[in-house]
């Protein structure tokens, strides 16, 4: 199959295997550290054990991208299979290094490599990728597909519960959570994806009132395109919401574990959503 | 006889001369003075045997404010030095009886515009614009109030218009109208007349004017049989996070290590250079923070040279930036560092426990106070006039300090928005709904939603005997009020405290915070704590420091 395009992501992008298969998508793995030992995401560690654990782990663990060298590996092998042009669609640029990996990996490539910032992480950006595909199997070209795209990208709404502080905080890659040094125990901020930001949109005290506040939030968004409820570690409560809203929604929606490097930064029992507003 | 002609003489001979603006300004003088003299007789007119938002202090306060701003001009223009009074009032009203006066000196003011002296159809102008301008910055007004004595007032004046003789006569009617209407609030409001008392906003009022005739009289203006209480000034603790010893620099490193860090001993080597240790980590590259003394200013980066790569170092001065901020004024501590065009929250306090809490939360700016101390307008202005945005909410966190925030709106061309927060649980809840980047008024639609999400209890000590909302209080005793409402007196305060979870349905909610005093131990809120978890097994219990004065608990439950 020459002159074609294939389209790549990292695990971030929270897809699941099957609809990555079907699609064609290639997905690089980023890496987790835990106690100074590497583990490519989705292997050897089952979320359910990861999210189990981190509580109680010594030091937090951390996470690293793909090296150039995996990235360029991949682009090469994609480009002597024949393609013509990658698009590869990573994490904010503003929480993440994955996509200056990419650039630089990309620039071995004289321009048949596009690395695009989709402003977002989890589903926010595998929505993205998979409008890519979707515009990819329709036939358009390259300047239609990263239309669509965009055209996706501002319709996409990411909110999450977290049910601490603590992880975002210590990650160190939310300014304004560093001075929310929690006085108060029991605080469950909530977060919007935006832009390549991560905002406040405040906090609740208790979880029976955060999880009533995010069904409110789905349910003010309306009509959806799409739907993933996103989780770490609260599937009953994420299939719970979903009964709620699944009549709203054109297409199937998923329930997506999210992935432990996103994970490792956010903490267990975290509980949001990934919309594309119709 | 011989004393009433020898009053109608000094009258007489005072009415020769026009009452200018400096005739003026005694005359306040002489309101203020008298107002202070009877300040605790107004405190004591309090409905609730709570330490509450003292009346008269606010009034003394304001009044204060108004000749402040008058007592060094030379200005004769009587409305101008009306004017000034009106302005003065408005910096520094404090508390809803401080609020109504600014307003009500406000609409006199306008009723003398820029007339030289005073006269009788002017003055009746005056008290008319004041009635009304008063009336209108109420939203719901109350009958049996401050209103309805200027309301008194101004149809007195309306009235003698036109049989008074001069402005002198006018004054004694309006003083006995006062008299009377003060008398008569308990009939419009079952409230006082279910305490005892006459309301104590309206007798302020009748003071201010009653001092003015006194001075005329020639009268004592000393105090009468109370003696004046000292001002209860609300002595907080600086909550500046304050500079330890030798916490000379903020030092930040970013590097990228050789191998994988062995965090814990990298932590144990800090320590011994620093204070304030944070380590961040993305990707790879580590970013160090530490507050170290200037002999160990260069220790920090040359530790991590070792380590790896370094990329990046930046070195701040923390004594400098300290003198800098406390040049500021000690009132206002800037924490959350607001982005412009952020919304930035203003919130009253009452204990540095709970300032700090507010902080936590994202609060821009603290103003100290709460029921015994209600920060003036002015007071509140300050706090917020120097953050770089343009959207403010204000959460009072105390029903008598609500108007006084709403007045700020006057006073600056920031947007404000008041959420009317009664209570400090209220304050939090609604402050946990603020998307600093969101749209104004959806964050404010938000944040008042909020303030019925949460039960708010004030655990105190009852100031008199009294029977009120159907409960029985002696005075000594600790009694709870839930929502503003008392709800029971008990003789200690772990049984009002217990006695108020029931009476709140606290087996229904999830989480209990109870906030410390100043006047109460730790160890004294832990055993009532465990009583609560005895009680209540299924519902999680919270302990913080409050602070605040009077209120040994302050409950929030949820």
């Amino acid at each position: 199959m020459s002159g074609h395009i294939s389209i790549v992501t990292d695990s971030t992008a929270d897809l699941p295997t099957s609809l990555a298969e079907q699609n064609h998508i290639h997905v690089v793995p980023n890496i987790l550290v835990i106690e100074g030992k590497s583990y490519e995401d989705g292997q050897d560690i089952s979320r359910e054990e990861f999210y189990e654990l981190l509580p109680k782990m010594k030091t937090l663990p951390t996470t690293a991208t793909a090296s150039v060298g995996a990235y360029q590996t991949l682009y090469e092998k994609l480009l002597k299979k024949g393609a013509q042009a990658i698009l590869s669609f990573h994490a904010s640029s503003l929480l993440s290094g994955i996509y200056n990996t990419a650039v630089t990996a990309a620039q071995a490539f004289a321009g048949r490599v596009r690395v695009i910032d989709s402003e977002q992480v989890s589903m926010g950006l595998g929505f993205q990728v998979l409008a890519a595909a979707e515009s990819l199997a329709k036939g358009c070209s390259l300047q239609e597909i990263l239309q669509h795209v965009k055209e996706v990208q501002e319709k996409i709404r990411v909110v999450a519960m977290l049910d601490t502080l603590e992880y975002v905080r210590r990650s160190g890659r939310v300014s304004w959570a560093r001075a929310h040094l929690g006085n108060l125990l029991h605080i469950k901020p909530f977060i919007e994806l935006r832009r390549g930001r991560v905002l406040s949109l405040g906090e609740v005290r208790t979880r029976q009132k955060g999880i009533e506040r995010v069904k409110k939030m789905l349910t003010e968004i309306g009509a959806m395109d799409q739907l993933a409820i996103l989780h770490t570690n609260a599937e009953q409560e994420a299939r719970m919401l979903l009964e709620e809203v699944k009549n709203k929604i054109k297409n199937d929606p998923l329930v997506v574990h999210v992935t432990t490097v996103i994970g490792t930064h956010v903490g267990p029992k975290g509980l949001g959503f990934a919309a594309v507003t119709d | 006889m011989a004393l009433e002609s020898q009053l109608a003489e000094r009258h007489a001979r005072i009415l020769r001369s026009p009452v200018d603006g400096q005739s003026f300004k005694k005359l306040i003088e002489a309101s203020l003075t008298w107002l202070r003299a009877n300040q605790q007789t107004v405190n004591a007119l309090n409905v609730f045997p709570v330490p509450d938002g003292d009346t008269g202090t606010n009034m003394v306060l304001t009044m204060q404010a108004a000749y402040d701003e008058i007592s060094a001009s030379a200005e004769r223009n009587f409305g101008k030095i009306a004017h000034a009074v009106a302005h003065g009032a408005l910096m520094g009203a404090r508390g809803n009886s401080g609020v109504i006066l600014s307003q009500l000196w406000r609409g006199f003011a306008r009723g003398f515009d820029e007339k030289e002296a005073l006269d009788v159809p002017t003055m009746v102008r005056a008290f008319s614009e004041a009635r009304d301008t008063a009336y209108k910055g109420v939203v719901r007004p109350v009958e049996g109030t401050i209103l309805t004595v200027a309301k008194d007032i101004a149809r007195a004046a309306e009235e003698a218009q036109s049989y008074v003789k001069n402005p002198i006569q006018l004054l004694e009617i309006l003083v006995a109208a006062a008299h009377e209407s003060v008398e008569s609030t308990p009939n419009l409001l079952p409230v006082l007349k279910e305490a005892g008392v006459v309301d104590a906003g309206g007798k302020g009022l009748f003071f201010i004017l009653e001092g003015m005739l006194r001075y005329i009289n020639g009268e004592s203006l000393e105090a009468p049989t109370t003696l004046v209480r000292p001002l209860s000034e609300l002595v907080l603790e600086n909550t500046l996070e304050s500079i330890e010893p030798g916490q000379d620099f903020e030092v930040i490193v970013d590097f990228r290590p050789d191998k994988t860090l062995d965090l814990e001993s990298f932590y144990e080597h800090l320590e011994q250079m620093g204070t304030s240790i944070q380590v961040g980590e993305g990707d790879g590259l580590y970013r160090l923070h530490i507050h170290v003394p200037t002999e160990n200013l260069y220790t920090p980066i040359d530790y991590t040279r070792n380590l790896g790569t370094i990329t990046k170092v930046a070195i701040e001065n923390l004594i400098d930036q300290m003198d800098h901020t406390a040049s500021r004024g000690g009132e206002m501590i800037p924490h959350v560092q607001i982005e412009p065009g952020q919304i930035a929250v203003v919130a009253v306090a009452p204990g540095d426990g709970i300032a700090k809490v507010f902080y936590s939360l994202g609060a821009a700016a603290i103003v100290e106070g709460g029921q015994t101390m209600n920060p003036s307008t002015k007071e509140i202005l300050n706090a917020f006039e120097n953050l770089p945005t343009d959207r403010i909410i204000i959460l009072p966190n105390n029903k008598n300090i609500i108007l006084a925030a709403k007045s700020v709106a006057e006073l600056t061309v920031k947007k404000i928005a008041v959420i009317p927060s009664k209570s400090v649980p209220q304050g939090l809840a609604a402050l946990m709904r603020l998307a600093p980047d969101g749209d104004f008024d959806q964050v404010v639609e938000d944040m008042t939603a909020a303030l019925e999400e949460v039960e708010s209890g004030e655990i105190t000590i009852a100031t008199r005997n009294v029977e009120i909302d159907g409960v029985q209080v002696k005075e000594g005793e600790i009694i709870a009020l839930l929502n503003g409402k008392l709800v029971a007196s008990s003789p200690t305060i772990e049984q009002a405290t217990l006695a108020f979870l029931e009476k709140a349905h606290a087996d229904h909610f999830e989480l209990i915070t109870l906030f410390y005093g100043a006047d109460i131990s730790k160890k004294d809120v832990s055993t009532i704590a465990d009583r609560i978890r005895a009680t209540y097994p299924d519902q999680e219990v919270e302990i913080q420091e409050g602070g605040q004065p009077h209120y040994p608990l302050i409950i929030s439950i949820e």
